[in-house]
């Protein structure tokens, strides 16, 4: 990609984003997300709960102020629509994220790529864990991952 | 920060004279979001200067106390305004100075977010269905005994129990809650008010724990230092929560035996107490 766009999601707010990491100075999109905001989506909702829950003023604040610290144009609505408007409003060549835990933020990566091509960025991992990880129990986990975590602390000694 | 690119029509505005002018502001945009901005700040900045005042060996000893020398990083690392990695990062860096303390005193921090990080896999593994329950409840109870909506009096923290409304109103002020007052309120609302995990997850958009954590008076009166129970009404008599971990244990997870085993030493606890005035204070109906 020459000229691709950055699109920053709720779960990348810090200069660790690898997507302003990868690309320093391209435009970059946030998007007020209106489906979630309003409690209708799984990121805050229970799917198959009755009463849907609207994202309080505390969190949107939360969020905004953090976006005020990062280089990122600001807007509200569809997530997808208004992600391609900002690319095609900057003639851009793609879109560059980052990979979220949420699934919605593949599902959106999804819709954008019918479109343009969409690159998704890792950011770092707490821990490196090869292979398929026994996530049965919280113990299963940690018997493999505080060896590996303490393993990396102790290479950079 | 001013952007490197044009303004389009639309774009939300980036400039505040104030705090307060930024609330009348998001007020306008999202007028169907309740409350008001927290006084938690979010941004870099303010997650910077919280990270730099963690002392993880201070943390291992203290963190179970309300008052306790907790990080509050969680919602800064929730979006992402300071990544886990650079924590772990900070976390290192500050056992491996002189007087750091090494490992030992950082082991429970980084377990902690771990923590964090096993949560963040299950939900990529589950996706949406990790709102669904993952295994055969342990307490004993069908999940159609659990109610699908949050009870008017908790959403609103008017419960009657001082330390349950202490912590919702706490939640409804700042959006945060500490760990341990998070755990208690889980188990108030599964456990005593029998209230489904989903909707009381919903509530704080937080993930609540359907394992089987319960907790009783000594353990929350410790840790709080006893502020709720000095100001609590039913602090002198009818407080749900004081008796011991085995009464508890066969009063919320267990059916019950017999009558006669209820008699034979228990009913003088739990006797005035199963005719509260309101469900918030009782506790609730045993099944077979």
């Amino acid at each position: 990609m020459q000229r691709p766009i950055l699109w920053i999601h709720g779960e990348a707010l810090g200069p660790a984003n690898p997507a302003l990491q990868a690309y320093p100075g391209q435009p970059a999109v946030f998007v007020f997300d209106a489906e979630l905001l309003a409690g209708r989506s799984p990121t805050t909702g229970d799917p198959a709960g009755t009463a849907p829950q609207a994202v309080s003023l505390k969190r949107i604040g939360f969020l905004y102020e953090c976006l005020l610290e990062l280089p990122v144009s600001l807007r509200h609505g569809d997530v997808v629509a208004e992600v391609l408007a900002f690319a095609r409003a900057h003639d851009a060549d793609g879109i560059v994220t980052s990979a979220g835990t949420d699934p919605r933020v593949e599902a959106i990566c999804e819709a954008l790529e019918q479109e343009l091509p969409v690159e998704v960025l890792e950011p770092e991992p707490f821990v490196e864990l090869d292979g398929r990880v026994d996530l049965g129990r919280f113990s299963r986990y940690w018997r493999r991952a505080e060896r590996e975590v303490w393993a990396a602390a102790g290479s950079e000694q | 920060m001013a952007l490197a690119w044009a303004d389009q029509p639309g774009d939300l505005p980036r400039h505040f004279e104030s705090r307060q002018a930024l609330e009348a502001e998001l007020r306008r945009l999202f007028p169907a979001a309740e409350g008001n901005l927290s006084p938690i700040r979010g941004g870099r900045r303010q997650a910077e200067a919280l990270l730099g005042r963690v002392q993880p060996a201070r943390y291992a000893k203290g963190r179970n106390f309300l008052d306790g020398p907790v990080t509050r990083l969680s919602p800064y690392i929730r979006h992402g305004a300071l990544s886990l990695a650079e924590v772990r990062d900070a976390v290192f860096a500050r056992l491996q100075a002189p007087g750091g303390g090494g490992r030992q005193a950082g082991e429970k921090l980084i377990n902690e977010l771990g923590w964090r990080d096993y949560w963040q896999r299950l939900w990529q593994q589950l996706g949406d269905g990790i709102w669904r329950d993952q295994e055969e409840l342990k307490t004993g109870h069908h999940p159609g005994a659990y109610s699908p909506d949050l009870p008017a009096d908790v959403g609103e923290g008017r419960t009657g129990l001082a330390c349950m409304d202490g912590f919702i109103a706490e939640l409804h002020e700042t959006g945060w809650l500490h760990n341990h007052a998070r755990m208690w309120m889980a188990a108030y609302l599964v456990h005593w008010r029998r209230v489904r995990w989903q909707a009381g997850a919903q509530w704080v958009a937080s993930s609540f724990s359907h394992k089987s954590y319960f907790f009783n008076r000594g353990n929350l009166e410790r840790y709080s230092n006893g502020t709720f129970c000095r100001s609590c009404p039913l602090s002198e008599q009818g407080c749900p929560f004081d008796t011991s971990y085995e009464q508890l244990e066969a009063e919320l997870f267990k059916p019950l035996p017999s009558v006669r085993s209820v008699e034979s030493g228990r009913r003088e606890r739990s006797a005035p107490r199963s005719s509260g005035p309101s469900a918030a204070l009782s506790r609730p109906a045993r099944r077979r």
